[in-house]
């Protein structure tokens, strides 16, 4: 059997595994394990563990955990509580103000973590049952919720441009810097949407009323504005010393998650729940995406062996005899379809190493890139059958809130992701002026 | 279920437990050792140690904590068609696939037994300014995936029983 047929059996032997509905790092290892054996026999039979290895020597992962940790700190003592009041009160006047502050809130939590498990957990907390309550249409506010939620990954910190930069070796300062734009430029567009959509059809998010806003009085609203104090001092913390050159990148993980842990105690809400509930959420997020990346790198490995970098190289190139930009494009295409099916993070670890290479040989722009990689994985976060925001959409919505409704809910906000990565692919100066303004000082 | 079954896996729930609640706390010595090493280069004296340490448990505490993660039912699924079933087919196609997931960390297990066993003959060190000796972590990491691996058998017995209609627990 020719090479490129065993790496298509790989693949579709694993996806028909996934669709049993096994656990996913199962899944994956098992037909690596199963494939390295076949291969190369006694020799496959160590693969497994070496790639535990692999993943230790792989020092960015260590923001992994920690980042996770202060994701459910600022989740789990209610810090995001206070600013979420804060963009309310701002917000509220205007048709459609409360998703709009919603859409900024999560702008500022993802400005503070970088994975988007922290948004989702404060967005369906405490924006989801308040915005119901207030008679927004539910189908749009947990849409929101959930594209909100996804900019944790796109706007700095963010966990999938450290994993993107390890695979790419490419500095994360430069890819988190690349994001900002293009973060900014999305929540704009979520925000452009609802209010243009509020507008149209008024029901759908209704202003708060006068004599709710009269109980409001201006030095309240005025008061209300320190609660951004606490958002730009972890921000400050993690990032900026990130980005000044002082702690460096696992460092300033470290640095971030002690401030928000700081933060939560100088606010007195650091209890023994909350650090209950935070540390046993965070063993227990970190260790999924562990035990995925663990039996991806296998997956990964045995890829590898195969020459599938080449295989695919030669499969654009060669066969289908495209341009570089049909062939960015038609990844891109296959990167949707496969994110719906396929683990997000398994997607990261087995599939880029196989793209990367390929983006570099074509003479692209690796931090441009990343870029468009991560707006991928956000539309594959989102997409059913299998994305993550989905899965913790279901897990922490309230009964009213169906099944149906959240699948329905996305469909305005992927296309308009769709429109914020064919706009940054057309003009790439939107992901890479500020990094290099910044480094070129 | 005979009661040997019944025992074997209250004592693995137990066990990994204890073992994952103790791994839980390995994030704040990451914590501290990152923030000491950001400390001391703030001092100009960087420590060279801290980097590797932190990697040492960041290991410890994924594979230390994969049992009691499996307890909490943290690990995602696809559950297109799977969530469509009843849950007792779900336990009874879990049981089944769950054996796939066993015989990956039994070749998971075998390499680590035989990469420790390979540090311990040599007294491999890391190649690294500070170079410490192997067999701890490896050994560790062996040890995490062996408790993984009794968790997973536990978790197999518990889903062969519910898809029979009984219960273990």
């Amino acid at each position: 059997m020719s090479y490129e047929m065993i790496a298509l059996l790989m693949f579709s032997t694993m996806m028909l595994m996934l669709l049993t509905g096994k656990r996913v790092f199962g899944a994956i290892g098992f037909v690596a394990v199963v494939f390295a054996l076949g291969m190369w026999g006694d020799g496959g039979s160590e693969m497994a563990f070496s790639a535990a290895m692999k993943l230790m020597k792989w020092y960015p992962l260590l923001t992994l955990p920690l980042f996770v940790y202060m994701g459910y700190m600022l989740s789990e003592s209610g810090l995001a509580d206070d600013l979420y009041r804060m963009f309310h009160v701002w917000m509220g006047p205007v048709r459609g103000g409360l998703a709009i502050g919603t859409i900024v809130l999560m702008v500022a939590v993802s400005a503070m973590n970088g994975l988007s498990v922290a948004g989702m957990a404060i967005g369906a907390s405490i924006a989801l049952p308040e915005l119901l309550r207030r008679g927004y249409d539910k189908v749009m506010v947990t849409g929101v919720i959930q594209a909100g939620s996804s900019l944790g990954i796109l706007v700095p910190p963010s966990v999938v441009l450290v994993l993107y930069g390890m695979i790419a070796r490419q500095p994360v300062g430069q890819l988190w810097l690349a994001g900002v734009f293009p973060g900014l430029m999305m929540a704009g567009m979520f925000i452009l949407y609802i209010a243009v959509r509020c507008w149209i059809q008024p029901d759908m998010g209704p202003a708060l009323s006068k004599e709710e806003r009269a109980e409001i009085t201006l030095s309240e609203k005025i008061g209300l504005l320190k609660a951004g104090v606490v958002p730009l001092f972890i921000f400050f913390s993690m990032t900026g010393l990130f980005l000044m050159g002082i702690t460096s990148l696992v460092e300033s993980s470290a640095v971030g998650a002690l401030a928000a842990t700081l933060a939560a105690l100088a606010k007195r809400r650091l209890n023994r729940s909350v650090m209950e509930e935070t540390l046993r959420k965070t063993l227990s997020i970190s260790c999924m995406f562990m035990w995925i990346i663990l039996a991806a790198l296998a997956f990964g490995a045995v890829f590898d062996g195969l020459g599938a970098v080449k295989a695919i190289e030669g499969f654009f190139v060669d066969k289908l005899g495209l341009g570089p930009w049909q062939i960015l494009i038609m990844m891109q295409i296959s990167f949707i379809l496969m994110g719906m099916f396929l683990d997000d993070t398994a997607m990261l670890v087995i599939v880029a190493p196989l793209y990367v290479p390929l983006v570099g040989a074509l003479g692209f722009d690796l931090v441009w890139y990343g870029v468009l990689y991560t707006i991928t994985c956000q539309i594959a976060y989102m997409t059913p059958p299998f994305g993550y925001n989905l899965f913790l959409m279901r897990a922490m919505a309230p009964p009213e809130v169906t099944l149906k409704d959240i699948y329905k809910s996305i469909t305005p906000f992927v296309i308009i992701m769709a429109i914020a990565l064919g706009v940054v692919m057309v003009f790439p100066q939107i992901a890479l002026w500020l990094p290099e303004w910044h480094y070129a000082r | 279920m005979p009661e040997f079954i019944k025992t074997y896996v209250r004592w693995v729930d137990r066990v990994n437990r204890i073992i994952g609640r103790f791994a839980m706390y390995l994030i704040f010595a990451m914590l501290a050792v990152l923030i000491y090493s950001s400390v001391t280069k703030l001092m100009e004296f960087p420590a060279l140690w801290t980097l590797e340490a932190a990697q040492f448990i960041m290991v410890s505490y994924f594979l230390l904590g994969g049992g009691y993660s499996m307890q909490l039912d943290s690990h995602v699924r696809m559950d297109l068609l799977y969530g469509a079933l009843s849950p007792r087919k779900q336990a009874g196609l879990d049981a089944i696939t769950i054996l796939f997931l066993i015989f990956y960390l039994a070749f998971l297990l075998y390499g680590g037994i035989s990469s420790t066993s390979y540090a311990f003959q040599y007294n491999e060190t890391s190649y690294s300014a500070w170079s410490p000796p192997m067999t701890p972590i490896k050994s560790i990491m062996t040890f995490g995936v062996f408790m993984m691996l009794l968790q997973a058998i536990a978790t197999f017995f518990k889903d062969l029983a519910a898809a029979r209609g009984e219960s273990l627990s």
